[in-house]
């Protein structure tokens, strides 16, 4: 987040600042908790966060599970956070610089948790988009089948996955895929993820894989293989491409998160709510901007190197 | 429902003997492009998009698209509709694919990295990998150099270009140095070079051996898509975000060094993003595919086809043919182009001639008189020569046809004007042609001289009065008047019947700089439309009528049709090109260029320094030529005509398509053009307005402009009424637009009015309007919600083109996504749809200056004088959806007594309420049914026709759903997927008022479909 934003409308970008997250996002996952209570409950014990950096979302699970806990046994309580993006340290949180598809990233987690399961895990992650709907809602999807990989490996029965998504074309599939690993999926949109995005995200509630389904992580097998006897509707692996059909689809049961007192993230605010009011100096950004991977470019064209000639 | 066209993303494009293929949706389109025909569309994919395409030289096709992957015969391809039978499907995505050396075999690369190999039934024969690899690829090629060595070429997100060897599945090369995903990767037919480009904008060459980073490519502002080696890979063609083609020179200096050096830039797309490229290596032209739809096709030899493209002479060159006769620091001062070549007069008044079929220069004659200021003009189609110079001084020499010997000279002194500082010339009839010249003494008059083209003598002089601040800078002639173009600009027009007339004058057209060109465009009864450009960057069309006898004295009147502004740089003129296209011209910083207005796209650049370089651009038979002095040159650049049709499909915007307004038909629409389809907006992301026309029976579309009027992206365009149309965007910018569809050759469209914003510096967005018009009147009350949370009611009146505000309130402080008026029985009713999901109700019929009709529903006018009132308190709320309500539509019922309302929100439900008044008028409003999952994703619009017995819904999921309406509740009876991504916009219109199947649909999003129901 940089210094100043020319956008009104963002609200939750100023609260973030205020209250010192390190992204807006934040606020997503609080609001998904407002709905679920996921984060409230006094035997959570071991979390994960996936595609976790810059942060914002390990901030909020070791102020609940910590800082705001009332419970007295926090000692047991653990936070890994997972991404291959650097992360600046975050209080009672474990970073890992991971890659969430390696058998060993697994067993570092589950060192970590002295080799007890985790209650929950949850990803914030998502792709560089190109503008190619179809292939950026693809990345996205395999990026969740990549965390719900491990996930699988890790989570305890009756646990809780909470992930980004897009809800575009094919999203209806994943909800089918989903449910043969959960008891119960719903699509939550939080009040803070603008309603012209198509962001949203899948809380998968009770865990609860095939009984004849032992997932295995092994950095040869493909998303596919790993999944092969647990999506029944799934393509199985044979030697010929098949035929095109429909595969199945289901819609997730939709729930708005959030009461509708909240911040509206489609709204112009003109007086800041008091909440946020005091606060119309401009902050400095608690996280610097990353290095893009066009920063030269960007410097080139500032200098005039870039500029038409032929 | 069944779709009729598309145009949307083209995401590759191959050249094939005298075809070009594109995948085009699931689609691929087969044109003949010599002729730019396209011979035939054929679905391969059920609804994947088609990604990519190999060719076997067996005329068998392999394209691929997300995981569907299909092996067709050319033949059928050419001929047939559908071969969607044939479509297989992969577990993973298909990131490349192509034939093996024997054309007996496919080899699939997957996103994982791992190459199925597979015999022409898609039965897989081998699964090929790197072990300990697992990175999802954006880009990945397979090349073949021969039956045993297969290289595979994969992307990956890390910044790696992973080289391996299919066979032996063993890695040749980790290519490391870019930084960010690799989104495309090739290699060189000679198996020297690797070429790939990044997130980082940059293209990379390789040495494919070594594995040695040769050479770091810079030029592209933006993410780079696509790149090949062409020209014996000599050359490196690419393809980028930034809606560039770019062509670089692999310069070899000496053994294992290499060099990339950019040779030409092609702004040819619309933003954003160009996809595809091919090269067809005889022909050396390229192709290109975007995701604007466009095929562009792009002559690689512009600057080399014809061997005379660029020509440049400095003094002393010329003084070699010509003999010694320049003086130092004598310079060329002006320079006309003729049928056989060039005319220039230097600073000491020598005249010269180029021969532009000897090549070579020639004193024709000194004249002393006309060193001083100089200026040249020309009437090129009777190769006369004008001069002029700042004392009152012609002189017109005429040149035979061809052999350009002057076969007639008259120099002749005008006394009426103590001094000149301007002189133009325009054609006028068939023996004349008009010479205009102005003092800068403003107390002088304005003289325009008819002269004989024959002897050149003046037939007849006129004095006309200068109004204020006139300073002439270009000239027509239309009938008997003389146009004139003036700084500040102005637009003067004078009677060369009658002197003592007062001009008829056009003040401040645009913002304000020199009017640049004057063009003659078309004509109807006793109307003309004149095209008028303006160095600020705009140009207008006006329409100039002359009052008819029975109406009284002779009598100018004028009205402005059209007015648009160029993105950037200087405009100094415009032409329609033979297929009525509007083509400009002017500099940008230092480059001359040559625009297709129309479709959007540069015909032709030079780096010529900039505008304020001596200049000047002729037509030739088979293009243009381009005349500019540049470090004491004399240039001459030819720009041809393509050799090839510049696009096969020209496309529609380059990003999503937010609104859809399909202008109605009005009864008083007497043009016979536009009567197999009807004209269209579409309010786009990228900031701009496009103003269409579709057919109906074929769905082809044809695109008349692009307004760029809005600085943000559009949120709503909607036509009011038949020539009304009215658009919103962020920034407060509401624009009340007026089509004119009178003339025969485009229909024009221009502002009228905007609406005023509540600050200067304004940041609420106008999410949507709706407008209730008064009763036989051009006047209408306009409903407008904001960002936040915001309701303001306008009341425009026709006559004063005017806004003014009558009522204002807030909602809560939530965003207000939709509006409607509903007027039941005498009430008049406002309903938005917030983002907390409720409908909500206003009743205003208190609270303005007009009634409802109980009968028609229009709104009676009881010319009260208006007052700002406040927002009452909503009548009725009602919670239908759990957030966001992204569409809203109602019906009333015959007697007006109640209405069904239509709402489709984020939350994936569909939902019909009923609101009505009961007898005393008090509101009730109660959902009737609810439908939870009607979509799997948001329902971004829902229409209700055939009076309400029917619902057509768009949503994000990508899927046209049908319903019907049976008592209060909904059921699903038909629905079909879209390859349009994003869809968000939808307009429908009734082909046949009587027949209830008989629509069309027009689908907007990433792309846009028409459908037929």
């Amino acid at each position: 987040m940089g210094k100043s934003s020319k956008d009104k409308r963002d609200l939750y970008y100023r609260k973030a600042k205020e209250q010192g997250y390190r992204a807006r996002s934040a606020f997503k996952l609080l609001q998904l908790n407002d709905q679920f209570h996921f984060l409230d409950d006094p035997n959570l014990k071991r979390v994960v966060d996936l595609c976790a950096a810059p942060g914002s979302w390990s901030q909020v699970l070791s102020r609940k599970l910590f800082d705001e806990s009332p419970s007295s046994d926090k000692e047991d309580r653990k936070i890994v956070s997972v991404d291959l993006q650097p992360m600046s340290p975050i209080p009672h949180v474990t970073t890992l610089q991971a890659d969430i598809t390696h058998p060993k990233t697994l067993a570092r987690i589950l060192k970590l948790f002295g080799n007890e399961k985790a209650d929950f895990v949850c990803s914030d992650g998502a792709p560089d988009v190109t503008g190619l709907h179809d292939l950026d809602e693809y990345v996205q999807q395999q990026l969740i089948m990549s965390a719900l990989q491990l996930t699988a490996c890790i989570l305890k029965k009756g646990g809780t996955f909470v992930a980004k998504i897009f809800r575009g074309r094919d999203i209806d599939m994943l909800y089918s895929q989903l449910g043969y690993l959960f008891d119960k999926i719903v699509c939550a949109k939080p009040r803070s993820s603008r309603g012209t995005s198509l962001e949203a995200f899948i809380v998968c509630l009770g865990y609860n894989p095939p009984s004849n389904w032992t997932p295995k992580l092994d950095v040869n097998t493909s998303v596919d293989e790993f999944f092969q006897g647990c999506f029944l509707n799934k393509l199985c692996i044979s030697d010929k491409l098949s035929h095109w059909n429909e595969e199945e689809r289901n819609i997730a049961e939709f729930m708005a998160c959030g009461s509708l007192q909240s911040f509206d993230s489609d709204a112009t605010y003109h007086d800041l709510p008091s909440s946020v009011a005091g606060t119309s100096s401009s902050l400095d950004p608690v996280q610097s901007p990353t290095n893009p991977p066009y920063k030269k470019a960007l410097e080139l064209k500032r200098s005039g190197k870039l500029t038409r000639s032929v | 429902m069944k779709d009729l066209s598309h145009y949307g993303p083209a995401l590759c494009v191959k050249f094939y003997n005298d075809y070009v293929l594109a995948g085009y949706g699931p689609f691929i389109h087969v044109y003949d492009y010599h002729s730019a025909t396209l011979i035939n569309k054929c679905r391969l994919f059920h609804y994947n998009k088609v990604h990519g395409l190999s060719l076997s030289s067996e005329g068998k096709i392999l394209a691929y698209g997300a995981r569907s992957v299909t092996i067709v015969e050319l033949e059928d391809v050419l001929k047939k509709e559908s071969l969607v039978d044939f479509e297989r499907i992969n577990s993973d995505w298909i990131t490349g694919a192509t034939f093996s050396f024997d054309n007996l075999q496919i080899y699939l690369l997957t996103c994982y990295n791992k190459v199925l190999i597979c015999d022409l039934n898609c039965e897989v024969l081998f699964r090929k990998s790197l072990g300990g690899e697992r990175s999802i690829l954006y880009s990945g090629i397979i090349k073949v150099f021969g039956p045993d060595k297969v290289y595979v070429n994969a992307g990956t997100v890390m910044g790696g270009v992973i080289i391996w060897d299919l066979f032996s599945e063993t890695k040749i090369h980790n290519l490391l140095g870019h930084e960010g995903s690799i989104f495309y990767v090739n290699l060189s037919n000679n198996g020297r070079y690797v070429a790939s480009c990044s997130d980082d904008r940059s293209i990379r060459l390789w040495d494919l051996e070594t594995g040695k980073q040769l050479s770091v490519g810079w030029s592209h502002t933006a993410r780079i898509w696509n790149l090949m080696f062409f020209d014996n890979d000599s050359k490196l063609i690419s393809v980028s975000e930034d809606c560039t083609c770019r062509v670089w020179n692999i310069i070899e200096s000496r053994e294992n060094v290499a060099e990339l050096s950019i040779s030409n830039v092609y702004e040819v797309h619309l933003i954003k993003s160009i996809w595809g490229v091919d090269v067809k290596d005889d022909e050396m032209i390229a192709v290109t595919s975007g995701n604007d739809g466009r095929l562009k096709l792009i002559d690689l030899l512009q600057l080399k086809r014809h061997g005379d493209e660029e020509t440049s002479f400095s003094l002393d060159d010329i003084a070699k043919q010509c003999g010694d006769i320049f003086e130092k620091n004598e310079s060329i001062k002006g320079f006309q182009w003729f049928s056989f070549g060039v005319i220039a007069i230097t600073s000491l008044g020598k005249i010269l001639k180029y021969s532009d079929v000897t090549k070579q220069w020639k004193l024709l004659l000194t004249n002393e008189k006309f060193n001083s200021y100089p200026i040249t003009n020309g009437i090129q189609t009777q190769n006369i020569a004008v001069f002029s110079n700042n004392k009152s001084d012609i002189l017109l020499i005429k040149f035979s046809k061809d052999s350009a010997d002057i076969i007639e000279t008259e120099e002749f002194h005008l006394d009426e004007l103590s001094k000149t500082n301007n002189c133009l010339v325009t054609e006028y009839d068939d023996d004349s042609f008009l010479l205009t010249l102005q003092s800068p003494n403003p107390r002088e008059k304005f003289v325009c001289l008819e002269i004989s083209l024959q002897n050149l003598k003046i037939k007849s002089k006129h004095c006309f009065n200068k109004p204020e601040n006139f300073s002439s800078s270009c000239l027509t002639s239309f009938r008997n008047h003389i146009l004139v173009g003036s700084r500040f600009s102005t637009l003067v027009i004078y009677n060369l019947l009658d002197e003592s007339e007062e001009p008829f004058i056009i003040r401040r057209l645009s913002p304000g700089d020199t009017t640049t060109s004057i063009e003659f465009v078309e004509d109807k009864d006793n109307s003309a439309v004149f095209s008028v450009t303006n160095r600020d960057g705009y140009y207008v069309f006006i329409e100039l009528t002359k009052n008819s006898l029975e109406e009284g004295p002779y009598r100018l009147s004028y009205k402005v049709l059209h007015s648009n502004k160029m993105m950037k740089g200087f405009l100094e003129g415009a032409f329609f090109n033979s297929k009525g296209e509007y083509i400009t011209y002017g500099f940008k910083s230092s480059l001359f260029y040559l625009y297709n207005e129309t479709n959007c796209y540069e015909l032709a650049s030079e780096v010529c320094g900039g505008s304020h370089r001596l200049w000047n651009l002729a037509k030739i038979t088979d293009g243009h030529v381009l005349m500019y002095i540049k470090a004491s040159r004399f240039h001459l650049r030819k720009i041809y005509n393509s050799i090839v049709p510049e696009t096969l499909e020209n496309g529609v915007h380059g990003r999503e398509i937010r609104d859809i307004s399909i202008c109605p038909v009005s009864n008083t629409n007497t043009n016979d053009n536009f009567k197999d389809g009807h004209i269209f907006c579409t309010a786009s992301e990228d900031t701009t307005i496009k103003l269409g026309y579709f057919n109906n029976r074929t769905g082809k579309v044809q695109n008349f402009w692009t307004q760029r009027k809005h600085v943000s992206g559009l949120q709503r365009c909607q036509f009011i009424n038949h020539k009304l149309m009215i658009s919103s965007s962020a920034r407060e910018e509401l624009f009340l637009w007026e089509l004119n569809d009178k003339y025969n050759k485009r229909p024009y469209m221009t502002i009228r009015q905007a609406l005023p914003v509540s600050t200067n510096n304004p940041d609420l967005r106008i999410m949507d309007f709706d407008v209730k018009f008064i009763s036989q009147s051009g006047d209408f009350l306009l409903v407008t919600v904001y960002s936040d949370s915001t309701i303001k009611i306008w009341h425009y009146r026709e006559n004063q083109n005017k806004f003014d505000l009558i009522m204002q309130g807030r909602y809560k402080t939530c965003c207000l996504f939709n509006v409607v008026f509903i007027a039941l029985k005498e009430e008049l009713l406002v309903v938005i749809s917030p983002t907390d999901g409720h409908l909500v109700v206003y009743n205003i019929t208190e609270y303005v200056p007009f009634s409802v009709d109980p009968i028609s529903g229009d709104l009676v006018d009881h010319k009260l004088d208006p007052t700002i009132s406040n927002l009452p308190a909503p009548v009725a709320q009602l919670p239908v959806h759990q957030s966001g309500i992204k569409s809203l539509d109602y019906v009333a019922n015959a007697t007006r007594t109640s209405a069904t309302i239509l709402t489709g929100g984020d939350d994936n439900g569909l939902g019909l309420s009923n609101l009505k008044l009961d007898d005393s008028n008090k509101v009730t409003l109660k959902t009737s049914d609810f439908i939870a999952a009607a979509a799997s994703s948001t329902i971004t619009s829902g229409m209700l026709i055939n009076g309400g017995k029917e619902v057509i819904t768009t949503s994000v999921d990508q899927v046209i759903r049908a319903w019907e309406i049976t008592a209060g509740k909904l059921s699903l009876v038909d629905k079909k997927r879209t390859t349009v991504a994003d869809t968000g916009s939808l307009d429908i219109i009734s082909n046949d008022e009587d027949a209830d199947s008989d629509k069309t649909l027009l689908i907007g999003g990433v792309g846009l479909s028409i459908w037929k129901k």
